[in-house]
């Protein structure tokens, strides 16, 4: 039997009496929404944030190639730092998984620290000692560098829960083959590691690209700090942010969505030797 | 400057951040659990609407950036003639997106209750309310202890937001940038603040996992 989720099994098929309960309370709670919405489109008609000069500079092409180069920003940084945060990552994995006591060691206090210090802390690290030491990165690698930091140590934890994952048959018989433990690890555990922590890399890219948001700090020309230049070219607050916000939501809607998509593709498809 | 030097000059300033972020992080992550229940309760109750605007919320205060809701929250909702004060502005922040990530993990906690537990609750007659509190509620949290962990430290993290805006006493956070403009604090006056988050954050952690260990359901 293939069952969704428990939010079909919490009740049957509804009696006469109950589908009479039912509907009353639908059109309750549609009548509740509808009240919602229409005092949030009253407090905006009230307010006067219908009027056209908020909104018609959104007809322009201009307006959305302007945003558009934000959000090409936005998403470079985004990858860039989850690229770097990937390659930082491998090595904490590699360096937490192994036998020599100081590596571990090592490793574990970076994955803990990164972990539990607040991306912010690094961005205003990178924005007020950095420059001090003679080092000045562009205001790309300000917002890109930090972000790509505070998420390594999650994504350490992520890559090694999908090297654990690997049936440890699989790890015998390589060794009894003879394979070196290099080999053993980039032949044959690391790629299916790899393929049941790919939902979970997505979902880090996801949390990246929220924390360059605060590319404002550092005067990084992403889609929120695109959106301040268009509020102060049109005065127009509240219809900006709002936009900016929307684009920001589906951006990561989309990719959480795919997210779970190949999650639960990869629950349906085992790995091999794993008893499922 | 010294360890020693930054904690005479500002000692009590930091333990004064220390508190503000704990009194954030505790206070934003008991209103976002139960605001996180209702929502959750609005997700699998039988009527639709109620179910799609649980959806909704989740959707939108899952996936908004945390800077952006602020933003909205402080400058872009006095053009309605709504006005917080700040520090009330990142509150609303720091519980409605931890609220969202409260309901997911609350609904993959409902997930592994086994299909048969309904089936026999129902056969005993009980209400659908009586069923969600005293069968799907109190497992849903006793098999998602090691994820609300996880979540608590997120909160605490995400109570950073208090340092963009100009709110007294300052976070941990706050506190360092406040440092830095006035004196030259350095990485001293970084590492401190990130030692103090990152205590926190492994003392919840042990607890958390203590919890776990006393409270999972093993099946």
């Amino acid at each position: 039997m293939t069952r969704t989720s428990i939010r079909d099994m919490l009740y049957e098929a509804p009696g006469p009496k109950a589908q009479k309960r039912i509907r009353f309370f639908t059109g309750l709670a549609l009548l509740l929404l509808a009240a919602l919405l229409a005092a949030i489109i009253r407090q905006f008609s009230v307010t006067g944030q219908f009027a056209e000069k908020y909104w018609s500079f959104f007809a322009k092409i201009t307006t959305w190639r302007f945003l558009g180069e934000g959000l090409l920003t936005t998403l470079k940084a985004a990858l860039t730092g989850s690229a770097i945060a990937f390659a930082l990552g491998f090595l904490l994995m590699r360096g937490k998984l192994r036998r020599n006591r100081i590596l571990r060691a090592v490793s574990t206090v970076l994955i803990e620290f990164t972990r539990g210090v607040p991306t912010l802390l690094f961005i205003y690290f990178f924005f007020l000692v950095v420059p001090k030491t003679g080092w000045k990165p562009s205001a790309f690698w300000k917002i890109t560098l930090p972000c790509a930091i505070s998420a390594c140590g999650v994504v350490a934890e992520a890559l090694r829960s999908g090297v654990n994952a690997v049936p440890k048959g699989q790890t015998e018989a390589a060794l009894s083959l003879g394979l070196t433990e290099t080999r053993l690890f980039y032949k044959v555990v690391f790629p299916q590691a790899f393929r049941f922590v790919i939902p979970s890399l997505i979902a880090e890219l996801v949390i990246v690209l929220k924390d360059t948001t605060f590319a404002y700090i550092v005067t990084c020309a992403d889609l929120m700090q695109n959106a301040k230049v268009l509020i102060s070219n049109h005065d127009a607050m509240l219809s900006v942010y709002l936009v900016v916000a929307v684009i920001y939501i589906l951006i990561n809607y989309i990719l959480n969505k795919i997210s779970d998509r190949l999650a639960l593709k990869l629950r349906r498809m085992p790995a091999e030797g794993s008893k499922a | 400057m010294s360890v020693q030097a930054l904690l005479t000059e500002y000692g009590d300033k930091y333990l004064q951040a220390l508190l503000t972020t704990w009194r954030l992080t505790a206070v934003s992550f008991a209103a976002a659990f139960l605001i996180g229940i209702v929502i959750t309760v609005l997700r699998v109750c039988p009527i639709r609407p109620l179910r799609l605007f649980g959806d909704f919320y989740v959707q939108i205060f899952r996936n908004i950036p945390g800077a952006a809701l602020l933003i909205l929250l402080v400058y872009a909702l006095p053009y309605l003639q709504i006005i917080f004060p700040y520090d009330v502005c990142v509150l609303i922040a720091t519980v409605l997106i931890p609220s969202a990530f409260c309901s997911e993990h609350l609904m993959s906690g409902m997930n592994t209750i086994s299909p048969g537990q309904i089936e026999a609750a129902r056969a005993l007659g009980l209400t659908f309310f009586q069923m969600i509190r005293r069968i799907v509620i109190p497992q849903a949290l006793r098999s998602t202890v090691l994820p609300m962990t996880n979540l608590l430290v997120a909160t605490m993290l995400t109570t950073s937001l208090a340092s963009q805006v100009p709110m007294r006493p300052h976070d941990l956070t706050g506190i360092v940038s406040y440092i830095n403009t006035r004196d030259a604090g350095g990485v001293t006056a970084f590492a401190i603040s990130a030692v103090l988050y990152c205590g926190t954050a492994l003392v919840i952690g042990r607890i958390g996992s203590l919890i776990d260990r006393k409270v999972r359901i093993l099946r």
